[in-house]
């Protein structure tokens, strides 16, 4: 088996913890896939990169499966992804049927999840090879491109939105550029703490879980609005789970794994656009579309096939170009680094091993997913019942400890830690998007390094970014539609807002 | 207008090149922003500045009380050690959540930190080896 040969006992091992923790933290409300990887991150400095794939991949998949838990008993979404999940799978709960909606959402999960794993594993090699020959001018396009997906994410603002990305560019500027050696935009007194900049991760984990953390305090720790929920009532034979129910379903599972799996693979766009788009396509493809939104298991199905499409179809420019899809991908990069690997067009060839042990890994995160969740999603039901005052204070102390250990003991990280926390909580208040912000952090120094290696090549002659062959000019169309539709999209918003 | 589309590149100078181009953009978004937003408030006819930080009925004590906590519980970590402090600080932090001194409360905290605690410093620093404060 070619499996294993790759893949360690340990590996497997260490993905059924990650899809294990990646179910709990996606079930309980406020935490996500993206906070999930975070927190877990520094268990990683200790293991093998394919190791730590097994339990980084777990926990992604994990995380996002798990939304769906709060999303049709509670009727909170437990990850942004799982918005849609909450339509029909809460109307289901009130009548009854709430075993049934969970037992459908996990079966369209693993749908989902496979759909897009075979995305990934013939797209993204394609997109890589056709990479590969990007020079400086394509790869800073590229950057750029990624950097679009700010606009589509930002909310309410765009501009908002582009000042937040350019805002986390400069934050990720601080300290040394590596070309020539020169310290340049660190405060007199921190020369010896900011040699290298913040480091990647307590801003991370700073920004979200902190963040999160004060948040939540302002609001005084109020536990959500809890009812006692009977899983099964009465045994009506309609109430019942079978796979029956998927029969008539083919084409909107296939659909809404589709539309998830692509809307994945554009930077960006993220985990809630997608089952958004995958829910309103059901709805105007189905036979009664009124009873949408009622309780019909047509619409879980589409919600969870599509946010689990999105796990494979977000990895992909991950893998071939090295940009983020959404904030959970943004924080992988952040894993690849800490290993010392460098995600972009080479990765799959250079490291044959490693893409492999991330396909495996997601099939066995997909599978463990499955049946940790059918078999057991009475006693993972019981997780949206933990109160916040037991998980945050565990957060908080985690969190410490992996921002210490990232460089071996540099109480400088942990304070970095707290001031991204507290900058986190006050983000969103003064109108700056912590995912743009951040998606501008982590691209930053590439971005500058691209920048200066064109102009390197061309004397300082800015016109290189436009006449650097048909592929830069391909960038530069993707670099406009992406705008554009980012400009239209808001504009749409907007109006929905008056009306 | 080709100086226009010439950037000075010298050795010397490379790391400020790009710092100095994404500050004029952020400035230049800034005001943008300054300005479209105090054009909004004349039109809406409250030119007075209003900015309310905290949602209504914030959690005062529960707010402050977190961000003391966690900037004494990193001033302790180097000089109590990490056993010691993280034991206090989740004690603490958690009675603070629950808002009452009962004796119910009290076990729930001191249990949720020494397991905690102990459960992170084992596997953190005895199984995997990692730095603790």
């Amino acid at each position: 088996m070619p499996i294993f040969e790759i893949l360690t006992p340990m590996s497997v091992l260490l993905c059924f913890f990650g899809v294990f923790m990646g179910i709990i933290m996606g079930a309980i409300p406020g935490m996500t896939a993206t906070m999930a990887i975070a927190i877990f991150l520094p268990l990683t400095y200790a293991l093998d990169m394919i190791d730590s794939i097994g339990l980084l991949i777990g926990l992604y998949v994990g995380g996002i499966s798990g939304g769906l838990v709060p999303a049709i008993l509670l009727n909170i979404p437990g990850t942004p992804s799982s918005l849609c999940t909450t339509f029909d799978g809460y109307p289901m709960t009130q009548k009854g049927e709430a075993e049934k909606a969970l037992k459908v959402g996990i079966t369209a999960s693993i749908i989902g999840g496979f759909f897009s794993l075979t995305v990934l594993y013939f797209f993204a090699p394609m997109l890589s090879s056709v990479a590969i020959n990007f020079s400086a001018v394509e790869k800073f396009l590229i950057i750029v491109f990624a950097l679009t997906v700010i606009a589509s994410i930002s909310k309410g603002s765009l501009l908002g939105g582009i000042f937040s990305g350019l805002l986390g560019m400069f934050i990720s500027l601080i300290g040394t550029f590596t070309d020539n050696n020169q310290m340049r935009l660190v405060p007199p007194g921190f020369e010896d703490e900011l040699v290298y900049g913040f480091a990647l991760l307590p801003v991370l984990i700073g920004l979200f879980a902190i963040g999160q953390l004060l948040q939540e305090a302002e609001e005084g720790m109020k536990a959500a609005p809890h009812q006692r929920i009977d899983l099964q009532k009465g045994k009506d034979k309609n109430n019942k789970f079978s796979f029956k129910i998927f029969k008539n379903q083919k084409v909107n599972v296939i659909r809404s794994s589709l539309l998830g799996t692509f809307i994945g693979v554009l930077p960006g766009v993220g985990g809630s656009a997608a089952s958004i788009t995958a829910y309103s396509q059901t709805k105007n493809f189905s036979k009664n579309p009124e009873k949408l939104g009622t309780g019909e298991p047509e619409g879980v199905i589409a919600s969870e096939a599509s946010n689990n499409g999105l796990i494979g179809g977000a990895l992909v420019p991950l893998l071939s170009l090295g940009i983020p899809g959404d904030s959970t991908t943004a924080i992988l990069i952040g894993a690849f680094l800490l290993q010392g690997i460098q995600v972009g067009p080479l990765f799959i060839t250079s490291n044959p091993d490693l893409w492999n042990g991330i396909v495996f890994a997601l099939i066995i995160a997909n599978i463990v997913m499955f049946i940790l969740m059918f078999f057991s999603i009475k006693y993972f039901a019981k997780i949206v019942f933990i109160p916040k005052y037991v998980i945050f204070p565990i957060i908080v102390v985690a969190c410490v400890v992996g921002s210490y250990a990232i460089n071996n003991g540099v109480m400088f990280d942990v304070w970095t830690l707290l001031l991204f926390g507290l900058l986190g909580y006050i983000f969103p208040k003064i109108g700056v998007q912590i995912p743009s912000f951040l998606i501008g952090f982590i691209l930053g120094a590439e971005a500058e390094k691209y920048f200066i290696d064109s102009l390197k090549g061309s004397g300082g002659d800015l016109s290189i970014f436009f006449t650097n062959g048909p592929i830069a000019i391909v960038l530069w169309v993707l670099i406009l539609g992406s705008v554009i539709y980012a400009i239209m999209d808001s504009r749409k918003a907007k109006k929905a807002d008056v009306y | 207008m080709t100086d226009f589309f010439t950037i000075e590149l010298s050795y010397s100078n490379y790391h400020l090149i790009f710092p100095k181009i994404i500050a004029s953009i952020l400035i230049m978004i800034g005001i943008v922003l300054l300005v479209t937003s105090l054009i909004k408030k004349w039109k809406a006819k409250k030119l007075r500045f209003q900015f309310k930080f905290f949602s209504e009925n914030y959690d005062k004590v529960k707010i402050y009380g977190t961000i003391i906590l966690l900037i004494v519980y990193v001033l302790t970590l180097e000089i109590i050690g990490f056993v010691p402090a993280s034991i206090i600080f989740m004690v603490l932090v958690t009675l603070l959540y629950i808002g009452n001194i009962k004796k119910k409360s009290i076990t729930v905290s001191i249990t949720n930190s020494l397991a905690t605690t102990i459960v992170i410093w084992y596997v953190f620093g005895q199984l995997f080896d990692i730095t603790l404060p």
